[in-house]
């Protein structure tokens, strides 16, 4: 085809003919490894699900930390003021009884995030994950999640432990106060 | 079947008010017009008086949105100007504020973000190439594409965590590190497009109808270019070696070997081979940045918290798939930009329509416009 | 050689069998129009390494069936600014002259309905009709990418009638006469198929074939990427299905003639005659089938020229030919 001179009007009809033949081969080869090999590409969705990355991002969650047995959110509003499509509504602070902060309230509209992941760049007790959600659909515009529904139980124990680590904490640190000279790296035991 | 050209048209009765034209609204909704994009062909017959583009119907205020929140807010919204690209236009949305910000990018975030744009590309043009032949009748090529660039999805699925609208970058590297899986995975892509695509070319490339229908066909020039200010693989079919790649090197593109591909024709044809080159150049970089790529951190060792820019402004380019796609950063010292100006590529490609549509047949629309590898949120932003 | 006796024949009543054939000629269509809408999907996935439906019953043979009720349930949406009579009556005059020229064909000895001894003829002019449905499909839509879609369609369709029944007179002039089933029991006593004969015209045949039944590379008066869905775009649930259904039966039926043209009809060894029929049919369907799922298509201009710069003298020329040694034999 690219010497039109040289092949001539009837070369270039039979060169152009012989390509269909090629092209033919080339779906033919497929067809055959699709029907003999089984070697389709599709997924086969409901049947076969998909295996997620490590790094798919879907909705945000809470992570649960093993030593407490909760999040460890403390409602400080980084990732609602980072948020590009203001999905995330948090609320929190002072606990009666302990130190630590905590969130009251973090609720998160799925239908508008993007998936950006600034809130888990922003977050400064890095308490924030993606989930592995990947079939969920909102039925109605007002798609909120409260993700500290699956926390809310455990709330008052956790409140309890935490009082209690505090004043081990203290205490600790009341037992190293008089050697306030001796290098920062003793104690810390657990 | 005749040889000569279907360019611009000296037809005396090229004239909308001639007593036999009509109007032919193709788009915003038909079947393969691409994207929102609608189309006021004024047509005597089945021939092209005046082709008139209408945009604007995704347009989402990109550039505004920009001037109301912080530099990082913006950041998601930049891969979606261009869904197939979007990683190119997320680590170059990075590279703009980090010029402005003069944040030194660690070498490993360098090269990963190479590997990753360069992907996308390769992603890009495929997509073009199935989408195109579908325009022009062909089903089966167009899901042969759509699977090798499944693997590239997957790839960046991988480190990214998403699909199509990466938030990749950040200001000073990447969110993510590549794992040996994920080098692994690139090698066994770069070795899968050895073969495919010489089927590609028995396919596509050398069928005589595929050829029929796109040589001669949607001529663009080097005037014409220059006139409407086409870039990409548009202007590099004309003949023209511009890639900004290559004229004004940005990131770390300076240390790779690479060639610019050019055509001389300027049609569809001449958009193709240099498209389908242009995957190959991609794959040479891709395979010297993952045989190069240096340990190290990904991201600054004390990545900044806020962003506050001098005031001042600054211009960056980068070359995404469709062409030079530049941002003028205007910043007044706050943490919000002042103004963000866009300029996307397929915007001034698609205004070169009206020339290049008049005197077409109106079979050969949808190639032609479809040749140009439009994406129309880009066009709107 | 007597006639062999046909099915109508046997009946009493000339009406009953009247009845009778046309519901054995639909439900032989229907069922497979509704194969070979399955067939399509199937063949176009493994081309395209997928798996095609698998849903609805065993490797999803009842997908169309399911489809043909979904259409069948359908509402009937007219457009307000249709030319109603020609729009309503449109899909009847494509869908009815397809199930009269499919009444046609011998699928085995003695099994046929009407065996006329103008039977190709009828065919090619019962191919002929449909065209005018389609045209009123166009006008009466009053849409103009429908009626863009349905002159091309008209004018395609009339140029390459040319070349099919040129190369179908290469056959009839071998032969000696245009009844189907003679023309198979000829090449049964022969020992041959007529394309060891006539390769040049099978070739010119299938091609015209393509065209004439708006197939891949051919299919510019649908082409989606230009015309939406061509004449039939704006009609919904069953009037559609009525054009998917005759264009569907014209592959069907153009398949049919080149079996009994060039393939030798019924006629094979060890397997009975119909199978041998379906056999034939079916491959060359499938062939089809390979071909639209790997080409892109024409333009306009290109098919027309194609057609009366290529295709038409070809056939001449080798109708000629033809009838030269026919009379030298």
């Amino acid at each position: 085809m690219e010497t039109p001179t040289r092949t001539g009007r009837l070369g270039r009809f039979f060169t152009g003919f012989g390509s269909l033949f090629h092209g033919l081969a080339v779906t033919s080869r497929h067809f055959g490894r699709t029907i003999f090999l089984r070697k389709n590409v599709t997924q086969q969705y409901p049947h076969e699900k998909p295996t997620l990355p490590k790094a798919y991002r879907s909705a945000i969650r809470l992570i649960r930390f093993p030593e407490t047995d909760s999040h460890d959110c403390v409602g400080c509003k980084a990732c609602e003021r980072i948020c590009p499509s203001a999905c995330i509504a948090v609320d929190g602070g002072k606990v009666e009884g302990i130190k630590k902060k905590r969130a009251s309230h973090f609720e998160m509209d799925f239908a508008l995030c993007s998936l950006c992941g600034l809130c888990l760049d922003v977050c400064p007790t890095t308490t924030l994950e993606y989930s592995r959600l990947y079939d969920e659909a909102g039925y109605n515009r007002n798609w909120k999640h409260d993700l500290l529904a699956e926390f809310r139980a455990r709330e008052p124990a956790f409140i309890a432990e935490q009082r209690q680590r505090e004043q081990a904490e203290a205490e600790a640190k009341a037992q190293k106060a008089p050697k306030k000279e001796k290098p920062p790296k003793e104690g810390d035991a657990p | 079947m005749s040889d000569e050209p279907r360019g611009a048209s000296s037809d005396p009765e090229a004239d909308p008010t001639h007593p036999e034209a009509y109007v032919l609204n193709m788009g915003p909704q038909h079947p393969s017009m691409h994207g929102v994009l609608r189309l006021k062909l004024h047509m005597i017959g089945e021939e092209i008086v005046v082709a008139e583009p209408v945009i604007g119907y995704a347009h989402r205020a990109h550039e505004k949105m920009a001037e109301n929140r912080n530099y990082l807010m913006f950041l998601p919204n930049s891969s979606r100007i261009d869904y197939l690209s979007g990683m190119i236009y997320n680590i170059g949305y990075c590279q703009a504020v980090e010029k402005l910000l003069e944040i030194e990018v660690p070498e490993r975030a360098q090269y990963i973000r190479v590997i990753a744009c360069e992907l996308n590309r390769i992603a890009s043009h495929l997509l073009w190439i199935g989408t195109y032949v579908l325009d022009i009748g062909g089903v089966t090529p167009f899901l042969y594409c759509w699977d090798d660039r499944e693997q590239i999805l997957d790839l960046l699925d991988a480190i990214t965590g998403s699909r199509l609208t990466y938030s990749y970058g950040r200001f000073g590297g990447v969110t993510m590190d590549v794992d040996d899986a994920f080098l692994t995975g690139t090698r066994t892509f770069l070795e899968r497009m050895k073969s495919r695509l010489p089927e590609y070319d028995t396919l596509v490339r050398k069928n005589v109808i595929f050829i029929e229908r796109s040589r001669g066909v949607g001529i663009m020039d080097r005037q014409t270019c220059r006139a409407y200010g086409v870039t990409g693989p548009c202007l590099r079919a004309a003949g023209v070696a511009y890639d900004v790649r290559k004229s004004e090197p940005y990131g770390i593109y300076d240390r790779f070997d690479f060639a610019v591909p050019t055509e001389s024709a300027g049609d569809c044809l001449a958009r193709y081979d240099v498209r389908i080159r242009e995957i190959e150049e991609s794959l040479k970089i891709v395979t010297q940045a993952v045989r190069d790529l240096p340990a190290g951190p990904i991201m600054p060792d004390k990545p900044k918290k806020k962003f506050k820019p001098a005031e001042g402004a600054s211009y960056f380019a980068v070359e995404a798939a469709r062409g030079a796609f530049g941002m003028y950063l205007v910043s007044d010292g706050s943490e919000v930009p002042f103004k963000l100006k866009l300029r996307t590529p397929s915007f001034s490609n698609l205004s070169s329509m009206p020339k290049v549509l008049a005197g077409t047949m109106v079979a050969d629309t949808i190639a032609i416009v479809g040749s140009l590898d439009i994406v129309l949120p880009e066009i709107d932003r | 050689m007597s006639p062999p006796e046909t099915l109508v024949d046997k009946l009493d009543s000339p009406w009953l069998g009247v009845v009778l054939g046309v519901a054995a000629v639909l439900g032989m269509l229907t069922v497979n129009v509704l194969f070979l809408v399955w067939l399509e999907r199937k063949v176009s996935a493994w081309i395209q390494r997928r798996m095609g439906p698998t849903e609805v019953g065993p490797f999803g043979l009842f997908q169309t069936l399911a489809d043909m009720l979904k259409l069948l349930s359908k509402q009937l949406i007219t457009p307000r600014h249709v030319d109603k009579p020609l729009y309503h009556l449109a899909p009847l005059v494509v869908f009815v002259p397809v199930v009269a020229a499919a009444s046609l064909f011998p699928f085995s000895a003695g099994l046929v309905l009407q065996d006329l001894d103008i039977g190709l003829v009828l065919v090619f002019a019962f191919g002929g009709l449909a065209f005018v449905g389609i045209f009123m499909a166009g006008w009466g839509s009053n849409n103009k990418y429908a009626l863009l879609g349905a002159m091309r369609s008209v004018a395609q369709n009339i140029s390459y009638e040319i070349p099919l029944i040129l190369a179908s007179l290469s056959v009839v002039l071998m032969s000696g006469t245009m009844n189907l089933a003679k023309i198979t029991a000829l090449q049964s006593e022969r020992g041959y198929w007529f394309i060891v004969l006539q390769p040049v015209a099978a070739v010119i045949y299938f091609i015209a074939a393509l065209a004439e039944t708006n197939r891949a590379p051919f299919d510019i008066p649908e082409a989606e990427s230009e015309l939406v869905a061509g004449f039939h775009t704006e009609y919904s649930g069953m009037r559609f299905a009525l054009f998917f259904f005759a264009e569907y039966s014209n592959v069907f039926i153009v398949s049919m003639v080149a079996t009994v043209l060039f393939l030798g009809g019924w006629s094979g060894p060890l397997l009975p005659g119909p199978v041998w029929f379906f056999l034939k049919v079916y491959a060359l369907v499938g062939l089809t089938m390979w071909v639209r799922w790997t080409f892109p298509r024409l333009r306009f201009d290109q098919l027309m020229s194609f057609c009366w710069v290529v295709l038409t003298p070809l056939a001449i020329l080798n109708l000629l030919i033809t009838a030269f040694v026919a009379r030298l034999v």
